[in-house]
This record gives C-alpha cells, sequence and structure tokens, in this order.
C-alpha cells in the first residue's frame, strides 16, 4: 500500500527536532541581522567570520570529549564549548592584535587558521565523525537542534533583545560617532566590549544549525540589502528583519524538501533577495535620471 | 565650568603643534581660538577633550584633573568634521534623540526650532548640505545642558540666518554661565562675545589677548 510522504507541516507537528529547527531559524532570523547592522556599521565583518571558524574548534572539541570521556563523568555541550571558544576569541584578537599595531588584520586571519586547523585535528581524532556531520558543522543541519539547545537559543535571544532595548540609545551613538559618544558620557570601551561578547556568543549559539562558513552571512547580507533602499536606521533594521525571516523560511522548507543543507539554502535565499533588490535600485535610478532629463 | 591649561605641549612626530600653553577660562567666560590653518586649533580642542593624549601640561576642569575623568558628562562639542559611518541610513532624528538622555521634552522641541532643523528633521543624514549638518552636529551639542561648550568651527558651511541663531544661542548660553571655547576663522561673528581670544602661531607659540 503507497503511504505518501508527510506534508511539511504534519512534520512540523509530529517530528519535533524540525520544530526545534524552526524556531531557531526564526530566532536567528530576527537576532543576526539586530546584531549584524551593528557589526556592519563598527566595521566588525572579518571578526564575525574570525569567531565563526575559532568558535568551531571549540565545538569540535566538545564533540571529542564528549565521545571519549562518559557523560557521567563529564558531561559538556559542545555548544558551550562554542561559545566559550568564541569570546575567548575576542581576547586573542586583542592580544594579537597588541603584537601587530600596523596590520591589525594578521591578528585574525592567524586566530581563523587556528581555529580552522584545531577543528581538523578534532575532527579527525574524534571516532565516530561521519561526513553528514562535518557537513552539517560547515553549512548547518536542520537535524541539529535539540532541547537544550532552543532553551539556550530562546534565553540568548531573550537576552539580546533586552540589551538591545535598554541600550539602544548608547548603542546608535556609538554607532554613529566613536568620539562623541566617549565625550558625552558613555562607557565606548565597555560598550563595544559587550557587543563584541554578543557578537561572540551569537555566532557559537547558531553555529550548528546554520554552519561555520555561513553564519556571517546571515549576519551581513540582510542588512546589506537594507542598506540599499533604507532610509533611516530603525527602517533599515526593520526590512533586513523581514528579508533574514524570509529567507530562513524559504530555506528552512527547501532545506526540508530537497535534504539540503539549510545554511546554505537560507544564505542562497539572503543572496537571491539582495540580488534582486540592487536590480530594484538600479531600475530606479535610471527611471529617476530619465525624468530629470 | 573652569577650565585650566597648564604647560600644555603637543607634537606630531618631530613638528611642534602646541608649545606650552597655559590659560584658564573662569566659568561663563568666553574663549575664542584664532590663527592660520594648521597653527593646532583643532589639535588643542582635541587635547582638552582627551580625544588626543597630552604628553606634556595638565588641563583642569573644576580643578579635576581631566586624566582622572572617565567620562565627559557635562561637556558639548561641535567637531569640525565627524568620522561616521557613510551610505548606512540614518535619520536627523535619530542621532538628535539619542544624543539626548531624557525623553523629548519643551527644551529638546526649543532647541530644534531655534536651529531650524524642523524642515530636515526627518531626514536621512546622508542627504543633508553641510550647513544642515552643521546645524544639527550643533543641536546635538546643547542638547545635554553643557556646563563647557566647545565648538571646532561651527559657522564653515552655515547660512546667515543659522549665523544669527547660533549667534543667539551662545548668548544666551554665556548669560546662563556656560564656558564657551570656538574657535573659528570668522574673528567678527565672536568678536562681542568673547572675553578673550588666544592667538596661535604656525611654530606653537600663542598669544592671549582681550
Amino acid at each position: 500500500m503507497y503511504l505518501a510522504a508527510p506534508s511539511f507541516i504534519e512534520s512540523l507537528i509530529n517530528f519535533e527536532p524540525l520544530r526545534y529547527a524552526l524556531i531557531a531559524g526564526i530566532c536567528i532570523g530576527f537576532i543576526a541581522p539586530l546584531t549584524g547592522s551593528v557589526v556592519i556599521i563598527r566595521r566588525l565583518s572579518f571578526i564575525a567570520d574570525t569567531l565563526s571558524h575559532f568558535s568551531l574548534a571549540g565545538v569540535t572539541i566538545g564533540v571529542f570529549i564528549s565521545k571519549l570521556i562518559s557523560p557521567a563523568i563529564i558531561n559538556i555541550n559542545p555548544i558551550y564549548m562554542g561559545v566559550l571558544f568564541s569570546i575567548g576569541g575576542t581576547f586573542l584578537i586583542e592580544l594579537l592584535r597588541s603584537f601587530y599595531k600596523n596590520y591589525k588584520e594578521l591578528s585574525m586571519t592567524i586566530l581563523l587558521s587556528f581555529g580552522v586547523a584545531l577543528s581538523g585535528l578534532f575532527i579527525a581524532l574524534t571516532p565516530g565523525i561521519s561526513t553528514s556531520y562535518t557537513t552539517g558543522l560547515l553549512f548547518g543541519s536542520i537535524m541539529s537542534v535539540d532541547k537544550s539547545d532552543i532553551f539556550i537559543i530562546l534565553v540568548t535571544s531573550a537576552l539580546i533583545l533586552i540589551f538591545a532595548a535598554l541600550f539602544h540609545r548608547q548603542i546608535v551613538s556609538l554607532c554613529f560617532d566613536e568620539t562623541y559618544a566617549r565625550i558625552s558620557g558613555i562607557n565606548v570601551r565597555l560598550l563595544q566590549f559587550a557587543i563584541t561578547i554578543i557578537l561572540a556568543v551569537v555566532i557559537s549559539v547558531f553555529l550548528d544549525l546554520v554552519g561555520v562558513l555561513l553564519i556571517s552571512a546571515l549576519l551581513i547580507v540582510p542588512v546589506s540589502t537594507s542598506i540599499l533602499i533604507g532610509n533611516s536606521f530603525r527602517q533599515t533594521i526593520r526590512t533586513a528583519i523581514i528579508f533574514s525571516e524570509i529567507s530562513i523560511i524559504l530555506g528552512f522548507y527547501t532545506s526540508y524538501k530537497l535534504s539540503l543543507p539549510i545554511g546554505s539554502t537560507v544564505a542562497l535565499f539572503n543572496i537571491l533577495i539582495l540580488g534582486i533588490v540592487m536590480v530594484f535600485v538600479r531600475i530606479r535610478k535610471s527611471c529617476a535620471k530619465k525624468s530629470e532629463g | 565650568m573652569q577650565v585650566r591649561v597648564n604647560n600644555l605641549s603637543f607634537a606630531y612626530t618631530s613638528k611642534t603643534i602646541l608649545n606650552d600653553i597655559s590659560f584658564t577660562l573662569e566659568t561663563g567666560e568666553f574663549l575664542s581660538l584664532v590663527g592660520k590653518n594648521g597653527t593646532g586649533k583643532s589639535t588643542l580642542i582635541k587635547c582638552l577633550l582627551k580625544i588626543l593624549k597630552v604628553p606634556d601640561g595638565t588641563v583642569f576642569y573644576d580643578n579635576v584633573d581631566i586624566n582622572t575623568i572617565k567620562l565627559f558628562k557635562n561637556v558639548g562639542y561641535v567637531p569640525q568634521k565627524v568620522e561616521f559611518s557613510y551610505e548606512f541610513p540614518i535619520t536627523v532624528s535619530e542621532i538628535l534623540s539619542s544624543a539626548y538622555r531624557k525623553k523629548k521634552d519643551e527644551y529638546y522641541t526649543k532647541t530644534i526650532n531655534a536651529l531650524g532643523i524642523n524642515p530636515f528633521y526627518h531626514d536621512n543624514i546622508n542627504n543633508l548640505s553641510g550647513g544642515q549638518f552643521q546645524k544639527v552636529m550643533i543641536a546635538r551639542a546643547l542638547l545635554n545642558h553643557p556646563k563647557l561648550l566647545i565648538l571646532d568651527e561651527p559657522t564653515v558651511g552655515i547660512d546667515h540666518e543659522s549665523m544669527l541663531a547660533l549667534y543667539e544661542i551662545l548668548e544666551n548660553l554665556k548669560q546662563d554661565r556656560v564656558s564657551i571655547i570656538i574657535s573659528t576663522h570668522d574673528i567678527d561673528f565672536s568678536r562681542e562675545l568673547s572675553d578673550y581670544f588666544l592667538e596661535l602661531n604656525e611654530v606653537g607659540d600663542y598669544r592671549i589677548y582681550r
């Protein structure tokens, strides 16, 4: 007797990991553009990429330890290791920068290489690691989110939203004019530190779902798109969140239907939206020129 | 706010910009920094605001060494140039409301109106003219009731009407005992308001006169 494959909605209702993945996806669709807007203005885009690669080292070391040592003795959630490495990475970047005052970008390349090298090593050393697991680490996996992960994701998202609500005035001041923010009584150093830590946490918490190679795309691309059509800071972030959520939903559905890595599908829909907006902006510009002429 | 500068010197590599400068600005006084381009007016201002680290000399605000002050809460500053993230959309209203520590009130509205910012209050900062942008920077500096106001070439690029409005604002601030330091090429603008002038020359020396 032929059994029809369950519909997407049926799968969502009946299959817990899928529901968790969608919830996580919706959370990152909101949090990533919020964080990404500050990342772009503060020129931290390369740092985001570096931290994701270094966070991967933490995740792989966490997996290695959990496979080698019984959870009864030490129970390590690889996400926590990823968060630790991501936050540690921010300090290492500053340490390396103190050695390379005139070539500050070197610190990021060095840390990125270190992270990738450690990841490769511990993936090779960990018994029972499959190719699909490795692909999932790099490009994301729709099945990577479990109950404990969703708790971390929801708490992290809530804390970031609270932080943004409490300090949005200071963040906008810092983003627009760092010198004036310092003079006007804002503790720029502390705020900058907090922003970097938030970036590190966002990267490592969502790494499993989206993959190390594409997490920074989710931070950067929706905001890059909305900059082209935005007229205010708030409108830019709102539009970026909308674009991001559309990409998440479409990418999630495509990933589920075609069994493709979710990081890739979401990032590609982000790029597609960017391409459409770029065409729209170009057409609008040439129409405006024609009407002037 | 009293500003006391003792033996302040500053050099970029081997070139002396400021040479052993000392002066005291009492509360409510108005000081005009004058001199040709490149004589160190902006550098002196940046030293007063800790934007540049002062290797020699001391600066005191109300008898407190500025090196011990972590956060300036009572200082308003109008820069000559702002290094902001061009192309990223942000409106005048967003910049000003983020700079104002309280909820928008009568004082906020009065400041915006006085500088003629209303017509472009909701505009993207990237679309403003030089003069409009300067008005926004002046408004931003005034919003938090500064006790010391420092302006670096505030009249550059603004129209006559706005210059008159700025003059009136500075006059009122002086009456409210706000200390003011202004760097300007347009000596006629500040002549009537100034209690004294500090003139800098190309070798970092200075003279003070009333």
